[in-house]
């Protein structure tokens, strides 16, 4: 199984730089919580990893290699980036089947992960009818459409009610016990605490921590007032 | 390549809309011959029924449209981010775009084409005029048509790559026909307006709507377009290569 590497990358936009110098490893077969204030370089440090994004300096590797030389990628790297990727008009369905073909998957995929995102009864629906937390299950169907080895979530429990939170929970403990490398990037520290076993710390576009989660506190309170601590912006 | 041309064509079939731009093209046709006919056309006369069939390009401006959501319609609704993590090789991306959509553009073409038979041959019987299809080089008015479907297609396909806001390249791309081309081509003189894109596909057609004289031979005019369509296609796939998709 392969593990996400990201090393010395820095990223600038014009005159701003959204990620400076930064290093870490996501192990396999653990959920790592990749946390930081909103604007802090998460979403920019997971485009890079998917090769949407040219890295300035530095370089994001998934098993060992850059996103862009991996060999069928779908069935490597499964990536839930925001819930907008729909055309408005086209069925849930259509949506994963478009994918599967592009993918290589076979189209019984498509119904098999539209059950385990609880989607099949609205499978025949077009996109525009979805709420955002549908939205969020179908962009998930979407990651594990090849059943890939490596999912990168860009905060996967937005608008999830708190029974689907759960789910998603116990989602993501299972695909890690599998030996999948899981990376979850959130804000949502409450979230996170009872999820993740690694953490990855950014603020302003910098590396603040990067290691267990027992390092800088198990219970809500104590990862909480760390984070806050470690985010601070001095100054 | 399979794989992309594929999910292409899942693409286009599991929405509506495109299918919806489209249909207007056989609309337009009938609307075009009909108001020819009926502003008194002499249905007597061969070089008219090659006009009335010329109408077939005109719907080269709905393929035109239908090119540009290829891409640009990917990027406004953000599915761009899927098709580029199935497919890293952005550049095959937009070659496959390219070839799927000239197809199905050419296919649009094809089907105004027989639209325009009928409803000419049918509008030539009303009016006691002879239609004949072998008159007047009628078959190369027609085959002009429908290349000029196709070329408007991957025209489209890069500009919508180029430009990448879907509001902002179809704006752009109506502006140009509707407006700009004229200014330019009065500006430059016919000798250089007839190599203008608009100007072109008229060459193509056979047919001039612009009423101007100095027109690119036929083959001259679709070798124009493809050129057109070539350095939009190029230009679009070197710039999608640099671009950060964010």
């Amino acid at each position: 199984m392969a593990a996400v590497e990201v090393r010395g990358l820095t990223k600038t936009f014009g005159r701003v730089t959204a990620v400076r110098d930064v290093s870490f490893t996501a192990p396999a077969g653990k959920v790592t919580g990749f946390l930081g204030p909103n604007g802090s370089g998460k979403t920019t440090t997971l485009r890079v990893l998917l090769g949407l994004v040219r890295p300035s300096a530095g370089e994001a590797l998934i098993g060992g290699v850059p996103y862009g030389r991996l060999v069928r990628p779908r069935y490597r790297v499964g990536a839930l980036l925001e819930a907008t990727g729909f055309h408005p008009g086209r069925r849930a369905r259509d949506h994963l089947r478009v994918l599967a073909v592009a993918g290589g998957m076979p189209d019984r995929r498509v119904d098999e992960v539209l059950g385990q995102v609880d989607l099949a009864t609205v499978a025949s629906r077009r996109v525009r009818e979805f709420s955002l937390g549908m939205r969020q299950r179908l962009g998930l169907a979407a990651a594990l459409l090849g059943d890939p080895e490596v999912l990168l979530l860009d905060e996967p429990a937005n608008g999830l009610d708190p029974a689907g939170a759960a789910w998603l929970r116990g989602l993501l403990r299972s695909l890690a016990s599998e030996g999948r490398t899981v990376v979850v990037a959130s804000h949502v520290l409450s979230e996170v605490a009872q999820t993740v076993d690694h953490v990855v710390i950014v603020s302003a576009g910098q590396l603040r921590f990067a290691g267990p989660l027992g390092e800088i506190g198990e219970t809500n309170t104590a990862l909480e007032s760390a984070f806050l601590k470690l985010t601070a912006i001095p100054g | 390549m399979v794989p992309m041309i594929r999910s292409e064509f899942r693409k286009l079939s599991t929405v509506r809309s495109p299918w919806l731009l489209l249909a207007a093209g056989p609309l337009i046709v009938v609307a075009g011959v009909t108001g020819l006919v009926e502003s008194g056309a002499n249905v007597h006369n061969p070089a008219v029924q090659n006009t009335a069939l010329a109408h077939v390009g005109l719907a080269a401006l709905l393929t035109l449209i239908f090119g540009i959501i290829a891409v640009a319609g990917e990027y406004r609704h953000g599915t761009i981010t899927d098709t580029y993590l199935s497919f890293p090789g952005r550049g095959r991306v937009v070659a496959a775009k390219l070839a799927v959509y000239a197809l199905v553009g050419a296919a649009a073409g094809l089907i105004c084409t027989l639209v325009a038979l009928a409803v000419t041959a049918a509008w030539w019987a009303a009016k006691g005029g002879t239609f004949h299809l072998s008159a007047g080089d009628t078959w190369r008015t027609l085959a002009g048509g429908v290349a000029a479907n196709l070329a408007f297609a991957a025209i489209g396909v890069g500009v919508g790559a180029l430009i990448r806001n879907l509001v902002g390249a179809v704006a752009a791309a109506l502006a140009w026909i509707a407006l700009v081309e004229g200014i330019v081509g009065q500006l430059l003189g016919s000798g250089l307006a007839r190599w203008l894109p608009f100007y072109a596909s008229e060459a193509l057609d056979r047919a001039s709507l612009t009423g101007t004289t100095r027109l690119l031979p036929q083959w001259g005019g679709g070798l124009v377009l493809l050129g057109y369509a070539a350095a939009f296609a190029a230009a679009a796939v070197l710039s999608t290569l640099k671009r950060d998709v964010t």
